[in-house]
């Protein structure tokens, strides 16, 4: 039983990519066809084996010092927003995320 | 004098050094071929003639002024576009970042720089690094210098042909699932993709965190030894966790003898039916070109190899979703103007910034950590991946080195592989070193006696064991050599000798 274009259409939202009708049926045809070639892995029995997340197994996350980062690696302000479209003083703008007009979820 | 083209990096480095020419003289050769040969080629998305005249400069007045030169002393070099320089755009062939400015310089980078190179530029890719030709760069193609019909691989197209086109000496690139190897096997250059870990990751823009790793092309396998040692000089990187110790030598030890050492074939992979049959001959004549060198060969297995495509295409994309949801168009990147509310500028800005390619990943990558679906594809996905890491280790314990192709054909032609799944199935030989996180390089071996396309060979060794496979390599490309096979060193011979005198 395949994705439906009903299914793609609410995964296109997930991934907050605005999809045309056009592109969402070549993108329904083009999971389906990548779904199948993923099920040579339910092929196996995997009962008991552990999974491998990562190449280098015995790391853990690496949490920063909760300070003011003064080394050369921190950019300076005009660094930081010189690549950002809408920039206000020392902030990033982003258009509302409240309120009407479904906002953030 | 000479083209700088007919020269290795170590032959630069030492003729800057002995004031045979200077690092100056070197960039204007350099960026006189990229003049010459780059409106057939096309590598190039930025060529930064202002940092190579400079860096060059300073590496000129560090020689007058006595200083000790680097390993890389003048040695141009191109970087692909994901790897941030200060100085230049960091695009990764998309519209998404088409005016990205690099706030700061990727380690890889700065270390090859460090070394004393000359940065010509960065080069095309497929956007993101997704695919297998360079087809999907937002802006245009690269042609393969050996027939300008034929793509150059990918995805790290634009550094294999900056190289094979004798553009520059040496280049650096990325492989996620073979994007070092199939273009360098394409190109007919040397391309190395070290085991995860042993080059910095930081700077450079993230496609799958737990398979990218950085690494480089050269026209030897000396060449690509020199690159290493500059690559892993400094010791582990602090700003990439994953980063590791590795000494450097990868030069020093490149010539000792391999008598004794063991190479693995897979049987039933030499017939698969997906290679063509010069392909097929490559594999031989790689064969008995080791067996020259006094290298044994012993049959192994990979039985879960089958499966690794399955498992890449559930592991890499997921990764992808993860590391693209942070262009939403706020801080960097593409942002559609006139939205009223973040979640529209965001669908929007992401629509229109990412190409057929890249959203099909993220779409595949959204679904696959879905609640419901993860335990299905994604999590079993991670257990195949232990069963090939295991397959690797039985393996690695009969042999030093596996041989394998680096891709199932030799290049082919604009447009003619149009199909996803296709494009993914090439992927077969090169993805499994990828899942499990051991090194590959791919060896020139010849040209096919039917397309006149170069073929590479692969050869996957050990992790952290890169020196012995280099070396391994190197016997490779030696055996070939004296056997007429191959010339190490060559420049695709329709861009030999076009622009690039050293006066």
């Amino acid at each position: 039983m395949g994705l439906t274009r009903k299914e793609v259409r609410g995964i296109a939202e997930y991934a907050r990519i605005a999809l045309t009708e056009a592109e969402l049926d070549e993108m329904t045809t083009y999971l389906n066809e990548a779904i199948e070639l993923l099920q040579p892995i339910r092929e196996y029995n995997l009962t008991g084996v552990a999974p491998t997340f990562h190449p280098i197994g015995d790391l853990s996350n690496v949490m920063a010092a909760d300070e003011l980062d003064a080394n050369d690696r921190a950019l300076e302000l005009g660094v930081a927003l010189g690549n950002a479209a809408s920039t206000q003083g020392r902030a990033f703008r982003v258009p509302s995320i409240l309120g009407d007009g479904g906002g953030d979820r | 004098m000479a083209g700088f083209d007919q020269l290795g990096a170590r032959a630069i480095a030492a003729g800057v050094a002995a004031g045979d020419f200077s690092a100056s003289e070197v960039a204007r050769a350099a960026l006189d071929a990229i003049e010459a040969r780059e409106p057939k080629i096309q590598a190039f998305l930025q060529v930064s003639a202002g940092l190579a005249l400079k860096a060059a400069a300073a590496t000129d007045a560090r020689r007058a002024a006595g200083e000790e030169l680097g390993l890389l002393a003048g040695v141009p070099v191109a970087f692909k576009d994901n790897m941030h320089l200060l100085g230049t755009r960091t695009t990764c062939a998309s519209l998404m970042l088409e005016h990205y400015e690099s706030p700061f310089t990727a380690t890889c980078v700065r270390r090859m720089l460090d070394a004393g190179a000359t940065p010509m530029g960065k080069t095309n890719m497929d956007e993101f690094a997704f695919g297998s030709s360079t087809e999907s760069s937002a802006f245009h193609r690269t042609y393969n210098p050996w027939d300008i019909t034929c793509v150059p691989g990918g995805s790290s197209g634009g550094s294999a042909a900056a190289v094979a086109a004798g553009e520059v000496t040496l280049a650096l690139g990325s492989d996620t699932g073979g994007s070092i190897r199939q273009p360098a096997s394409f190109c007919g250059v040397v391309g190395m993709k070290p085991t995860y870990g042993v080059v910095s990751r930081y700077g450079v823009v993230a496609f799958g965190s737990s398979l990218d790793q950085v690494g480089p092309f050269g026209r030897s396998v000396a060449d690509v030894a020199l690159a290493m040692d500059a690559l892993v000089a400094a010791g582990r990187d602090p700003f990439d966790s994953t980063s590791q110790e590795v000494p450097a030598g990868f030069l020093a030890h490149l010539e000792a003898s391999v008598e004794g050492m063991r190479v693995g074939i897979m049987p039933d992979l030499m017939g698969h039916e997906a290679l063509t049959p010069e392909v097929r001959a490559a594999l031989d004549d790689a064969r008995v070109a080791l067996g020259d060198q006094g290298v044994e060969v012993v049959e192994v297995d990979l039985p879960h190899m089958a499966s690794s495509i399955a498992a890449y295409y559930a592991i890499g994309p997921s990764e992808a979703f993860s590391n693209l949801a942070r262009f939403d168009g706020v801080r960097f990147g593409y942002q559609q103007p006139g939205c009223t509310t973040l979640a529209e500028q965001t669908a929007l800005s992401r629509a229109y910034g990412f190409g057929a390619e890249a959203k099909r990943r993220q779409m595949l990558g959204a679904y696959l950590l879905a609640a419901g679906v993860y335990d299905k594809y994604y999590y079993p996905a991670q257990q195949v991946r232990t069963l090939i890491t295991s397959d690797y280790r039985r393996a690695f314990a009969r042999c030093d080195a596996i041989m394998l192709p680096a891709a199932p054909t030799t290049a082919w032609c604009f447009g003619e592989v149009s199909d996803p799944m296709q494009m993914y199935a090439s992927d077969l030989f090169t993805i499994s070193c990828n899942i499990a996180g051991n090194g590959g390089v791919c060896v020139p071996v010849g040209l096919g006696a039917d397309t006149g396309m170069p073929i590479g060979v692969q050869l996957q060794g050990p992790a952290f064991q890169d020196h012995k496979l280099l070396r391994m390599a190197r016997a490779l490309e030696r055996g070939l050599e004296e056997s007429g096979r191959i010339k190490p060193g060559s420049v695709a011979p329709a861009f030999a000798g076009k622009g690039g005198e050293l006066a």
